[in-house]
């Protein structure tokens, strides 16, 4: 026996803090967001002292810094061996201060620049300088969306990066994340929908030290290795991030060695503080200040889903209430309060989840260039309701496919960016949305090796995009989540699936109609084969209207399911009948010939199907939303699309009324009412709750979650102060929702008196030597160029008197000679009325609508469709909505019956100001000039 | 030797003897019959020797010739009308295409910026592209019968159509060829009842290019059909116009493997791209000649950046390289191409202040000092201008003459003053971002590999690669940094090196599990020599067009090998011409394990996962005559003189020496700083560093501390 000679230390010793200048991690994250506080600079730089005095030197360190990660993401591709990284490229790399805020970044999912930047902010927060410690060699893995990630799927690793002549002074993070083919989620795949709580989410890394002197623990590889479906795929992956981060370490090692540690330390703050100023620069050049509100609707039928938890069958609508508002000197703020409630499903988000989906949309618009940092981060602000689905806050809810209602939701951004660039000018840059994804194929089982394995199908990687100003939408091209889209190659994905394509082919009616078309997407059908014990589920494959149009554009169709159950087809092939290798659309089902069990519907999620040989399998893709009212579109372009396969004959007759366009505008005028007599009929219903209770549930939570939301609503619908609706709302606590009424023209005024639009400091001139001259303009406008001349546009440096131009080429085209002020979307324009000095929205038509500052849309007649005899005047069966569940508002110019925006949303839903720039505040604060008299 | 490259706008020619000496000749090129421009270019070379075409023809071994007619019927879309037969459900594939092709090529910031993305217009217009009904799975097997009818009926309507060419590509038909097979004795049957015998050539995508990845094989397949066939006629145009001035050579192409086919081959395709080639196979010959283990090729032209790397002397092979947004699928050798070259346009963004350099060029109009290109935005050649280290008076030999004020009034207005500096050091820094970019694109490369620069010597060559390579290599310590003298040649210099090489890959899918008993890995091994010896066939029956002996030919067995369930391949030497016992299996394996470590020194092995040789490749080459590596006398003394002048370094001013490269000796040594001109290119050298030119044309760069 041993003995006891003193008292075990308990206290461990004080050890020396590894931040800068003797700081701990903790004191310097603290100093650093009190400087951005009290400065509006990162790290109180008000000036670049070095960017100032070399601007050359500076950019050689970004090229430099820029030069290692992209390195380090090579080093992996030529390692790694996983198909979502080598085909997909589903990788990034990036480098962060101590403190966790990222400088510079590789290409790939750049999504998760900031989120992994939370993930360090966390580490810093709660001590981890302490305990477990932090010291060179170590090895951390986060996969944790309320941490800092989007969901379990993306796994991160880390690895500290110490000074090379002072090792015990931290210099910086490298950061790696993959998205990994199998999570170990209750239904497998990459983003499984199955799990309701978070304890059904899979393998969960809470910045884990998982390993020293760049080793992995044996423990760690053990532990994934039994929760994960693919552990080949994910002890490499792993293998891959951790290679790349030591690349990185080993490229800033030999800068500091180079540059010297103060110029490095200099560098990397200023590289943040310049990102930040560059994305205000872009704002201000390319849009508009103001007021952009938008919604987006995600579907879940779970009411039938008898596999689910009993508290999880219900049907739901998630509200994504989508604000954006430009203001000061370039701020963007989204905000997504009133939002719906979080629920026992698989699509509640964190705030982490949301600045990846900013991030996207971001980097595909406003900042597309490869100097991006948390510059923009600092630049950008996000309201979220806690207990949202937007942000799940506390509750133990599963977020492993966030995605969709951050899809819906986000179309929003959008649709915000291309009114005020419309307003702008850049023409080229107007899209009518991007496409939320659908049929997202997954499944799993015994596969036709008969191993088990699980594989996704990222043919969701090339759908059908939104509609622009100048083009059609890009047909089967790309999706939000990933810009750089494909569908690979037939022979590459029946390697790892049990499945033989029949066909893959264009599918007709999926593009939204406008006078630009929305990108057309395509249908894969799918004969199960070589297994006797698979499943597979459709995703994405309801009926609501999720990609909407823009300036009269019709949102893009809805997509279906059609799957059949032991079918014919080799007795067909075998008597050499010709089978079909395609459905075409919902109302054709060419897969009708074929005998079996049918599943004909509409239904977002299926959940898991078991299947096996002699099945089929429809994906059906969804398109983009159109641009443009319908009728505008001339023959010859109907023509092409009807023989390019996307549309058929009678739906160009319906919707595009090849039969005689002015009968369809007749008809408008005829069948739309005022909006304000519209407006007294549905108060009363809604007063009267005579709505299905999903869409109450819905108002419900919004309401009782944000009082603002619900004082607006009540406002819209002049409604007593306390009106709530009837229902219970599970998942919020408050079952009644906060009194408080606020009047349309009042949530206006308060807007525009709190919107304070000034330029900073100092203004640079450059001049610009690839002007878009206007006769290149008017050509852009009028769609004389070639498609690589307008590549060449849109990949061009911005002329910045565009906005002087673009007024020019519109004043000279409109009949009348008031001053246009302000292009307020596509035939209409805020003018200066001569006759009284009141700035008014007018259409091309003449018609005065309102005073600038109101919602037009009230003030125009209105079409509702509500019914499916109305919707399927212009859509096809199953790609259209149920009445009571979405409509679609169409208001029209009064007096040329010109469709001038729809608007897809459930009934009761308040009709949306989606545009209130601040003319005084960009005339004077940006511009520089008085609003034109 | 001749090696003959019709560029786009000159056609150049390049003649070596056979102790080394070489000429080159220039002409411009004439699209609509390469073969007066080829003349023309021949005899502007022979007049350099006093002689003519008719005199040396004769007296000619090889000739090799790389042109861009092929490509621009691609881009202009000016080739056959073609008609296609692919599997039913698949008709929609040309004009889908892979999300991929609509931004192919397209730079970083475009990627991201979906809304510059488009399609291509298709080769094949719909109507021209019919289904047939039958399934092969990945297995081989077949899952639903051909419907004979469906083909019956497309090959009519493709008949009716008058098509010139009908191609047939089917899923699966790499594995299992028997679909195709019998949708084209149907073409030929209907072909006959209509007496099209021997017209309307058929292209079948498992003859052809029989490899894994549907889209690529058919691209592959069409461009044969649409692009390359025609081509054929305009290659024995040239052929007929040289025999016609006395030429005993045959006339050979550079195909996209590295070696050189004959006009005659099946595989016409594989000589689409051949440009940027020249330069990796002349760098091959090289490395072979002086000994380098490890090269870092680095070409500068006026809009690209290209780096390729021999390591272990053998350049890389990608098997799904792009073209002119589209994606191909035969071997290719490896070249990374950056959208930066010694033309690019330099702007300040004025949103964030930063200078941009390309990707778009100024091209021949040259930079804003060249008022007649009309060109408003400074290039980098503006920049080399106002520095002084590029003479205006000697452009281009001096065809070209240059305004120096205009380029240096239109860099401060455009770049200096925006940036807040003096017009030298705006232009100087801005040329050392764009070198410092090239730096690392290069290093990132061979870190990439998880090597060090020390391991590889880096060669520089094209028009731009002289004026920066101290530049992108200052710092780097590489073995040696080389500059031919002939550096503006050289590409068409490496095509003169190619071997007469015909190379044939086909899919296997071979698994060499660590779980399966030693009697299966060796009916593998079997499976494998199998399919090298239909392959030798297929390159005897090439060289046999060429008048070949079997006999003659020798060939090279090869695979491409992965670890089972990675998705890496890598081109493998085998180490026997046959696999026939466990013995030789585990060679195999081995020479895999060691050429996979050489290539990823950094990668951990897998050898837990298996083996999958997933293709088989045979190259089989003739000896053909091959340039000697020249050797000159060594000299002592330095160069004249040729004028002095100011010239900006990184301190500032400094009066600067200036030679004509050509009388540039071996065994002389000019210390920088230094401009050697010439009249196809520039070689600055900094104050810093110095060059020596060595025994066989070839400047070493060094450091002067060194």
């Amino acid at each position: 026996m041993a003995a006891i000679d003193s008292t075990r230390v308990l206290e461990p010793e004080q050890k020396a803090p590894i931040g800068w200048e003797g700081q701990s991690l903790a004191e310097m994250l603290a100093a650093s967001e009190s400087m951005f506080e009290q400065t509006g600079h990162y790290h109180g730089l008000r000036e670049l002292a070095m960017k100032d005095s070399d601007p050359l030197h500076f950019e050689k360190l970004f090229s430099r810094v820029r030069g290692g990660m992209v390195t380090a993401r090579e080093t992996a591709l030529n390692i790694s061996a996983s198909p979502i990284v080598r085909e997909l490229g589903e990788i990034c790399f990036a480098l962060y201060t101590p403190e966790g805020d990222n400088v510079a970044l590789s290409t790939g999912i750049i999504v998760h620049v900031h989120t992994m930047s939370e993930a360090i902010k966390f580490m810093v927060r709660n001590g981890w300088e302490d305990n477990p410690e932090i010291r060179p060699g170590d090895i951390f893995a986060n996969n944790q969306p309320t941490i800092g990630d989007v969901h379990n799927a993306d796994v991160q690793t880390f690895v500290p990066i110490f000074n090379p002549e002072r090792p015990e002074e931290l210099l910086g993070w490298a950061g790696g994340v993959i998205h990994v083919m199998d999570i170990g989620a209750t239904t497998p795949g990459g983003v499984p929908v199955g799990p309701t709580t978070r304890f059904d989410d899979g393998i969960d890394l809470h910045c884990m030290k998982i390993g020293e002197n760049d080793t992995i623990a044996a423990w760690h590889n053990k532990r994934v290795s039994m929760q994960s479906r693919a552990p080949g795929l994910y002890l490499l992956d792993e293998r891959t991030r951790l290679a790349g981060c030591h690349m990185i370490r080993d490229a800033v090692e030999r800068l500091v060695l180079e540059e010297g540690e103060e110029p490095f330390k200099v560098f990397m703050r200023e590289a943040i503080e310049d990102g930040r100023r560059d994305f205000k620069s872009r704002v201000r050049g390319l849009l508009v200040p103001g007021r952009y509100r938008s919604a987006g609707f995600t579907e879940a039928k779970y009411a039938n889903k008898m596999n689910l938890p009993k508290r999880a069958q219900r049907d739901l609508i998630i509200h994504g209430a989508y604000e954006a508002v430009v203001d000061r000197d370039g701020r963007w703020t989204t905000d997504l309060r009133g939002s719906s409630a979080w629920g026992w499903h698989s699509f509640n988000a964190t705030p982490s989840a949301q600045q990846g989906m900013q991030w996207i949309l971001f980097t595909q618009t406003l900042i597309c260039n490869d100097k991006i940092n948390d510059g923009a981060y600092y630049a950008t602000e996000l309201l979220l309701t806690e207990g949202s689905w937007a942000d799940l806050g506390e509750a133990p809810c599963s977020s492993s496919f966030p995605w969709m209602p951050m899809f819906t939701t986000s179309t929003g951004y959008l649709r915000a960016v291309s009114r005020a660039l419309q307003s702008r000018g850049y023409i080229e840059e107007i899209v009518s949305t991007y496409t939320v994804p659908g049929n997202v194929a997954q499944g799993g089982g015994l596969d036709q090796y008969g191993q088990i394995s699980g594989f996704m199908n990222f043919e969701i990687g090339a759908q059908g995009q939104g509609a622009k100003y100048v083009l059609d939408g890009l047909d089967y091209g790309a999706a939000v989540f990933n810009p750089e889209g494909d569908m690979g190659d037939i022979e590459m994905w029946e390697l790892v699936k049990p499945m033989v394509y029949l066909g893959r082919r264009i599918k007709p009616n999926t593009g939204g109609w406008g006078r630009h078309r929305g990108g057309s997407s395509f249908e894969t059908l799918l004969l199960v084969n070589g297994t006797q014990d698979f499943e597979i589920e459709n995703i994405g494959t309801g009926g609501m209207l999720t990609s909407p149009g823009l300036f009269g554009g019709y949102p893009a169709p809805s997509a279906y399911v059609h799957n059949v159950f032991g079918s014919d087809i080799f007795e067909q092939a075998a008597a050499g009948k010709a089978y079909p290798v395609g459905d075409v659309s919902g109302e054709e089902a060419l897969m009708n010939s074929f005998a079996g069990e049918h599943q004909l519907e509409q239904d977002p999620y299926t959940m898991m199907i078991a299947v096996k040989t002699g099945d089929l399998y429809l994906s059906s893709g969804r398109g983009g939303g159109g641009l443009g009212d319908p009728l505008l579109r001339s023959d010859e372009r109907i023509e092409e699309d009807i023989a390019g396969g996307h549309i058929q004959p009678r739906w160009a007759d319906r919707a595009y009324g090849r039969a005689g366009r002015e009968g369809v505008v007749k008809q408008r005028l005829e069948r739309a009412r005022p909006a304000s007599e519209w407006w007294t009929e549905q108060r009363q219903r809604i007063f009267n709750q005579e709505l299905i209770e999903t869409v109450k549930v819905m108002y419900a939570e919004s309401m009782r979650l944000e009082p603002g939301w619900a004082a607006e609503f009540r406002g819209f619908w002049d409604l007593p102060e306390d009106f709530d609706f009837d229902v219970v709302t599970p998942t919020v606590v408050a079952q009644r929702a906060a009194p408080g009424k606020v009047l349309p023209e009042d949530s206006v005024r308060e807007f525009l008196a709190g919107s304070e639009v000034f330029l900073p400091g100092e203004q640079v001139e450059v001049p610009v030597t690839t002007t878009v001259t206007k006769e290149t303009l008017a050509d852009l406008l009028d769609e004389k160029l070639s498609r690589r001349a307008v590549k060449e546009i849109q990949s061009g440096i911005k002329d910045p008197d565009r906005f002087g131009k673009w007024l020019e080429l519109l004043q000279a085209r409109v009949d009348y000679d008031d001053v246009i002020v302000l292009p307020y979307g596509e035939g209409m324009n805020i003018v200066r009325r001569r006759s009284d000095g009141e700035l008014v929205i007018r259409t091309d038509a003449g018609a005065d609508l309102c005073r600038w500052d109101q919602n037009w849309k009230m003030q125009v007649p209105m079409l509702v469709r509500d019914s499916d005899d109305l919707y399927e005047e212009i859509y096809p069966k199953l790609g259209h909505p149920d009445g009571d569940w979405q409509e679609l508002r169409e208001f029209y110019c009064p007096v040329s019956g010109r469709l001038l925006e729809t608007e897809a949303v459930p009934p009761g839903y308040p009709v949306l100001h989606e545009y209130l720039p601040d003319i005084v505040g960009f005339y004077k604060g940006w511009l520089g000039t008085d609003v034109p008299a | 030797m001749l090696a003959i490259d019709a560029g786009g706008t000159m056609t150049d020619t390049f003649i070596v003897d056979d102790e080394g000496n070489f000429i080159v000749g220039k002409a411009q090129t004439t699209p609509q019959d390469e073969s007066v421009g080829l003349m023309m270019s021949a005899e502007d070379a022979m007049r350099q020797w006093d002689s003519t075409p008719e005199q040396a023809f004769p007296k000619i071994q090889s000739a090799v010739f790389s042109g861009t007619a092929m490509l621009n019927r691609l881009l202009t879309r000016k080739g056959r009308r073609v008609g296609v037969l692919v599997t039913a459900g698949q008709e929609d594939s040309l004009q889908m295409e892979r999300g991929i092709q609509t931004y192919l090529g397209f730079s970083y910031a475009d990627r991201l910026h979906i809304a510059t993305h488009f399609h291509n217009d298709p080769l094949v217009p719909r109507e021209r592209v019919h289904g047939v009904r039958g399934r092969v799975d990945l297995f081989g097997n077949e899952v639903l019968p051909l419907r004979d009818e469906d083909a019956r009926v497309g090959v009519n309507a493709l008949l009716d159509d008058g098509v010139e060419g009908i191609v047939i590509s089917l899923i699966f038909s790499y594995r299992n060829p028997a679909h195709e097979q019998r949708v084209r004795e149907i073409v030929e049957e209907e072909k006959a009842k209509r007496s099209l015998n021997g017209e309307v050539p058929v292209f079948v995508s498992s003859e052809l290019y029989p490899s894994r990845r549907d889209f690529p094989r058919l691209n592959t397949t069409v461009i044969e059909a649409y692009a390359a066939e025609p081509s054929r006629g305009t290659l024995r145009a040239v052929r007929d116009r040289t025999k016609e001035r006395g030429a005993a050579f045959e006339l050979r192409v550079m195909a996209s493997h590295g070696g050189t086919i004959s006009i005659d081959a099946d595989q016409l395709a594989t000589t689409l791209v051949s440009g940027p080639i020249g330069g990796v196979v002349g760098a091959r010959w090289l490395a072979d000649r002086i000994d380098l283990n490890n090269v870092l090729c680095t070409d500068i032209g006026g809009t690209s950046f290209d780096i390729a790397l021999l390591t272990g002397k053998r350049y890389e092979v990608t098997t799904t390289p792009d073209m002119a947004k589209f994606l191909l699928n035969m071997p290719l050798v490896q070249i990374d191409s950056v959208g930066s070259g010694c033309g690019s346009f330099v702007r300040i963004d004025p949103n964030a202040r930063r200078p941009e350099i390309g990707p778009d060029s100024a091209g021949a109009m040259i930079g804003t000092a060249y008022p007649e290109g009309g060109v408003e935005t400074a290039s980098i050649t503006d920049l080399n201008l106002v520095l002084g280290r590029l003479n205006p008076e000697y452009f281009l030999g001096g065809q070209v003459q240059l305004d120096i004020e205009r380029a240096r009034h239109e860099v401060k207005r455009q770049v200096a003053d925006p940036l807040g500096l003096g017009v030298e050091e705006a232009a100087a820094g801005v040329i050392e971002l764009f070198e410092t970019s090239l730096r690392n694109e290069a290093v990132g490369r061979i870190l990439g590999k998880g090597y060090s620069p020390a391991d590889y010597t880096l060669l520089c060559y094209g028009g731009g690669g002289p004026l920066h390579v101290a530049g992108y290599t200052k710092g780097v310590p590489y073995q040696q940094v080389l500059v031919p003298e002939w550096a503006a040649g050289f590409s068409a210099f490496g095509c003169a090196c190619a071997d007469f090489e015909y190379r044939f890959d086909r899919q296997v899918d071979l698994p060499l599990l660590p779980s399966a008993p030693d009697e299966e890995k060796v009916q593998m091994g079997g499976l494998l020599t199998q399919a090298w010896r239909s392959l030798e066939d297929r390159v005897r029956d090439e060289f046999g067009k060429s008048g070949y002996a079997a006999e003659e030919v020798s060939f090279t067995h090869m695979v491409r090998m992965q670890y089972y369930g990675q998705l890496v391949d890598i081109e493998v030497d085998a180490p026997k011409p046959a696999i026939e016992s466990i013995e030789d299996i585990n060679e195999l394996i081995e020479t895999f394990e060691t050429t996979y470590t050489r290539m990823y020194a950094r990668a951990a092995s897998s050898p837990e996962l298996g083996y999958l040789v997933a293709q088989a490749i045979v190259k089989g080459s003739v000896p053909i005559e091959q340039p000697t590596l020249p050797t000159m006398p060594r000299e002592s003394g330095s160069p004249p003189v040729k004028e002095t002048r100011e010239v900006w370094w990184d301190e500032g001013y400094a009066q600067t020496d200036i030679y004509e490269m050509d009388d540039v000796r071996n065994g002389h040594t000019i210390e920088g700083p230094a401009v050697l001109e010439a009249e196809s290119t520039t070689f600055p050298i900094p104050p810093d560093r110095r060059a020596w030119l060595d025994e066989h044309g070839i400047f070493h760069l060094e450091n002067k501390e060194a």
